[in-house]
């Protein structure tokens, strides 16, 4: 399986469009187009195979499923992993000769994808740095109150930064990366150790993203009793996800009516309390 | 003053505003302004309506250069709250622009927090968790059911927001971060613990592949079957609390934590408790 330069071009394309300073605001580019499940998709029909595509997608959205990025720092920006990470997968699927929707498929796209994933830290802060330049001509416009330049350093000129951000990094990885990946084949043989300890880590991967999505809702011990009883729904009764998200519905609509009790008693035996509450989750930490 | 003379902002400039942070809120994104620039030019068309003389204008549009960032999609409605103080400026000047300024920055971090957990925490890994089952087996089902689904959400969600927050003014600062706004997060993060329980069972799989076997080759303990026998899906959770432990308690960055993932895998790999089984 091979990259052209067109099916590369298009990659940059949407790796521009989903990147964190986003290039179709952030619900459209970075919360839909930059997750791996979509990328998936979108990499499935540009290099003609949707199923490893889309299998190569879902492996590695569980890895990233709760990328925030608190104060703008990112430790993994998502436009490697879903336009240069998957479409490397899923050559490297295909040169290993895998079912693309075999397990080992998917360990190995999840370890590849994550490996690209640093890139993506680099590409951001790029990206970041040479947006100052366009921020520079908007300060100077705005003190000359020549405010109509703002939507041209607002949504025009942020595109150089993504084309050599964004654009050219997945050209050229996406359409070299390909026979790179293909001649590792040859190198590392699969009974190696390398290579079962690379698929060891793809199945061990996604723990730290589901680990980072506790971290935002478990601040005491007893936070994690609403995961295993998740976790028991699913592993021990087999149910589906559907299914446990509309049990999970009861548990919060006593959750609420209850805290909306407890706050009301208090206020009448208080009638001064304190309503302003803020949440103690602003330092989270991102992927 | 009377009635007549009172300004009134367009809903075609609100929809305008709206539209202009819904695609450029980040855009122009450094460290070092953030969201500044995006907030400029979302409030550009409600300053060149309200003020019609260039001086007043460029007075209005100083007070949003300050530095902003938040969390964009719950963020929204602080855009909103601005659109209608600088209303009221507008209409009888009691607001100054340290009043605006003021809210905005005691905004930004609530907001950010609240909104980091609530969409990119709990509502975005719901709807990626349902899309994930639909995905299963290589179909592109669950990847269309999460466009859809997470781009009406987001769409109607942040103008709804915008546009509650101009309704409101300051007013919505106290629904978001008062007893109501606590006990509906509260509520929503049940769901989002339960939820990422079930994606953590049904999609994650840490299987050892240890056994312990008698002198004619016959396996008398399989260690994974042993582990089920007693939950199903122990070793996966296990490593989940085991990486939660490390970000969380030890402080650990994520990336930190794949690089002990990747040294246990080594040895699990070196020592025969990890076995992917793989060949040509």
């Amino acid at each position: 399986m091979t990259i052209s330069w067109v099916q590369a071009s298009i990659l940059g394309i949407f790796a521009s469009l989903s990147s964190m300073p986003g290039m179709a605001g952030s619900t459209i580019g970075n919360y839909t187009l930059g997750r791996p499940l979509v990328g998936g998709l979108v990499c499935g029909l540009v290099l003609g195979d949707l199923k490893t595509g889309i299998a190569a997608g879902v492996a590695m959205q569980l890895v990233y499923i709760a990328l925030v990025t608190p104060g703008g720092t990112v430790s993994a920006d998502l436009r490697a992993v879903s336009y240069i990470g998957i479409p490397l997968a899923m050559v490297a699927i295909h040169a290993q000769g895998l079912s693309a929707t075999s397990g080992n498929a998917a360990d190995l796209a999840k370890s590849m994808g994550t490996l690209v994933g640093t890139v993506g830290t680099v590409l951001f802060y790029g990206t970041a740095t040479m947006n100052l330049v366009w921020q520079h001509i908007g300060w100077r416009a705005v003190e000359k109150g020549q405010f109509k330049k703002l939507y041209l350093v607002d949504w025009g000129l942020p595109w150089i930064s993504h084309f050599f951000f964004s654009f050219i990094p997945t050209l050229f990885m996406t359409h070299f990366g390909s026979s790179a990946v293909t001649a590792l084949k040859t190198a590392l043989p699969m009974d190696g150790i390398p290579m079962k300890t690379l698929f060891t880590v793809g199945a061990l991967l996604p723990c730290v993203g589901i680990a980072i999505l506790l971290k935002q809702i478990v601040d005491s011990p007893l936070d994690f009793i609403p995961f295993f009883v998740g976790f028991t729904f699913a592993a021990s009764l087999g149910l589906n996800l559907v299914s446990v998200t509309v049990v999970s519905l009861i548990f919060a609509m006593i959750s609420y009516k209850l805290d909306m009790a407890i706050s009301t008693n208090r206020q009448v035996a208080s009638p001064v309390s304190n309503t302003s509450m803020i949440a103690d989750d602003e330092e989270d930490e991102d992927i | 003053m009377d009635n007549l003379e009172k300004k009134k902002i367009s809903r075609k400039t609100l929809n305008k505003s709206f539209h202009y942070w819904f695609y450029g809120h980040l855009t122009a994104f450094s460290q070092e302004h953030m969201q500044t620039f995006g907030y400029l030019t979302s409030m550009l068309p409600i300053v060149e309506e309200l003020y019609d003389n260039k001086e007043d204008q460029e007075k209005a549009m100083k007070t949003y250069t300050a530095f902003f960032n938040t969390e964009p999609q719950l963020g929204t409605v602080i855009v909103g709250v601005t659109a209608s103080l600088e209303e009221a400026r507008a209409n009888h000047g009691n607001v100054d622009d340290t009043t605006i300024n003021g809210l905005r920055a005691g905004l930004m971090g609530p907001i950010a927090g609240i909104g980091d957990s609530l969409v990119v925490g709990t509502l975005i890994p719901v709807i990626l968790g349902i899309a994930l089952g639909m995905s299963d087996g290589g179909s592109p089902l669950g990847a269309i059911f999460y466009i859809i689904v997470w781009n009406l959400l987001g769409y109607f969600g942040m103008r709804f927001a915008y546009f509650k927050g101009y309704e409101l003014g300051d007013k919505a600062v106290g629904i978001l971060v008062g007893a109501q706004g606590k006990a509906i997060r509260k509520a929503i993060a049940t769901v989002g613990g339960m939820v990422v329980g079930g994606v953590a069972a049904t999609w994650v799989t840490v299987k050892t592949s240890f056994k312990l076997t008698n002198s004619s080759g016959k396996a008398y303990l399989v260690l994974q079957d042993k582990l089920d026998s007693v939950y199903p899906g122990l070793l996966t959770a296990l490593f989940i609390v085991l990486c939660w432990w490390l970000m969380a308690k030890k402080n650990i960055s994520p990336i930190r934590v794949m690089l002990i993932l990747v040294v246990i895998a080594l040895i699990g790999v070196l020592v025969g408790f990890f076995n992917p089984g793989l060949s040509y």
